[in-house]
């Protein structure tokens, strides 16, 4: 499982937590959100979201 | 949204409406903020020359929309660009600060900043700045009465960011006077002198950077800290040039000294003036973060938020905006919408926060967000600690406002109880 980070504001997506409390399950792979998916934090597209290796 | 429907073409609105300089609007705006959130979702502000967007929902549609520009050089009044060669420290980190370069540049700039300034980098300046935060309570002492702002926010967002950037406790003074001209600099509601002014207090410390930098470049390894990942980022072969570190010191600046001095203000009077809030914090100290949110919501000391300027002409909600016209975007109306935010004017600190606005949006969005967190954090679990049973001296805190201030309804006096014996 991948995490994510949002360039603009930070926010890490990870995939194995994924957001249960936005009704995205646990295990979702980050091309499997919806494309009109926004950054919960700052609301950029996912276009803004690259690999993080923390 | 009733004189949208009835007035077709522009909707206007005057200082008769909306004057943010008055003192009654700035102890007390949120009967202004209401009208204009439901007459005036946008108006044309005739005595500002500028538009003014007040609704959460046209609030967050312009701060995503790339055709509003904060590059204050898209403004119809902007001063005219000076030739290359005219151009001095501030000019030239100006050209490459993050509202000024395009949206290309602009995703490189805060692909390479953001390891300094994400949330795990973020939380490890909690140990950096924590010792700041206890000598400032520690000067309170056992006080039973104290100023937050004069012990506390006076004091704690410009040393922090001062020991953020390696900048000596003794060049305090001088780092304040800087970051007061930065701030100042690109405001739109200046005149071409007080720009000028304004512009003249940051060469000094631009200059004070630009060697800090130089040193950093002749050192084998640049370093750990914020400057140090800041000359030493880089991504697909790209990396930070000098003037763009020194805009981003300017960005970190802005969002976090002068703006974050009304974090710690307007922080404590929420929490005091609402003791269950206060006391709920106490019990459950993992809602900080929500909890520094909503208080920055619920208190919005805004007084000309933020601005942005068309870069061509637009039709937006219905109204005809002019490239190179400026826009007020009033985020501190917006944080109290009802239809946002039905009860508003409610502070609770386990409100759900999705979608807020308070950091901003898209983009531009708030790069010190996770500062602010960290430093409010700090500050505010310490003061519960001290003073766990503190209160408003005469219940209102004897407020005073810097009614002059450039952007904020700054508040330059809250004493508070201690109640330490009690």
């Amino acid at each position: 499982m991948k995490q994510w980070i949002c360039v603009i504001c930070g926010f890490i997506y990870e995939e194995a937590n994924g957001m249960p409390d936005h009704g995205i399950a646990p295990g979702t792979r980050f091309e499997d959100l919806p494309e009109d998916w926004q950054c919960p934090e700052c609301g950029s597209p996912k276009s803004a979201f690259e690999i993080y290796v923390g | 949204m009733s004189a949208i429907a009835a007035a077709p073409g522009r909707i206007e609105i005057s200082g008769k409406i909306f004057n943010p300089f008055s003192q009654a609007f700035i102890r007390e705006p949120r009967a202004t903020w209401q009208m204009l959130l439901r007459d005036y979702p946008i108006a044309y502000h005739r005595d500002l020359s500028m538009w003014v967007v007040n609704s959460h929902e046209l609030c967050g549609e312009m701060l995503k929309n790339n055709v509003f520009s904060p590059n204050f050089m898209e403004w119809e009044h902007a001063p005219p660009a000076k030739a290359d060669a005219d151009k001095n420290d501030y000019d030239r980190t100006f050209d490459k600060s993050l509202f000024t370069v395009s949206t290309r540049d602009h995703l490189k700039l805060r692909k390479l900043t953001m390891p300094a300034f994400s949330k795990p980098v973020m939380g490890k300046i909690d140990g950096k700045i924590r010792d700041l935060v206890l000598e400032c309570f520690d000067a309170i002492g056992d006080a039973d009465t104290f100023d937050v702002y004069e012990a506390i926010a006076t004091k704690l967002p410009v040393r922090s960011i001062a020991r953020m950037v390696g900048v000596p406790t003794n060049m305090e003074g001088f780092f304040h006077d800087f970051a007061v001209g930065v701030v100042l600099a690109t405001r739109p509601n200046l005149s071409p002198k007080e720009r000028d002014a304004a512009v003249a207090t940051t060469l000094p410390g631009l200059a004070f950077f630009k060697e800090q930098i130089a040193q950093r470049r002749a050192l084998p390894h640049p370093g750990d800290d914020f400057l140090g990942s800041l000359v030493g980022a880089s991504d697909n072969g790209e990396s930070l040039d000098d003037y763009e570190i020194l805009s981003i010191i300017l960005a970190l600046i802005t969002a976090g000294s002068d703006t974050a001095t009304d974090l710690h203000t307007y922080a404590m009077l929420g929490l005091l003036k609402h003791p269950e809030q206060y006391a709920k914090l106490q019990q459950r100290p993992e809602l900080m973060e929500n909890a520094i949110i909503e208080l920055l919501r619920h208190g919005s000391m805004g007084k000309f938020p933020f601005f942005r300027f068309a870069t061509q002409d637009t039709e937006f909600a219905g109204q005809q905006i002019k490239k190179g016209q400026c826009i007020l975007i009033n985020l501190s109306a917006a944080w109290h919408d009802p239809a946002k935010y039905p009860d508003w004017d409610r502070l609770d600190i386990e409100r759900r926060l999705d979608g807020n606005l308070v950091f901003g949006a898209g983009a531009h969005f708030c790069i010190g967000t996770y500062l602010v967190r960290v430093q409010g954090g700090l500050m505010i679990s310490e003061f519960m600690k001290r003073y766990p049973k503190a209160t408003l001296v005469n219940g209102d805190g004897q407020i005073d406002y810097d009614y002059k201030h450039h952007n904020a309804r700054r508040i330059t006096r809250l004493m508070v109880q201690t109640n330490k014996g009690a």
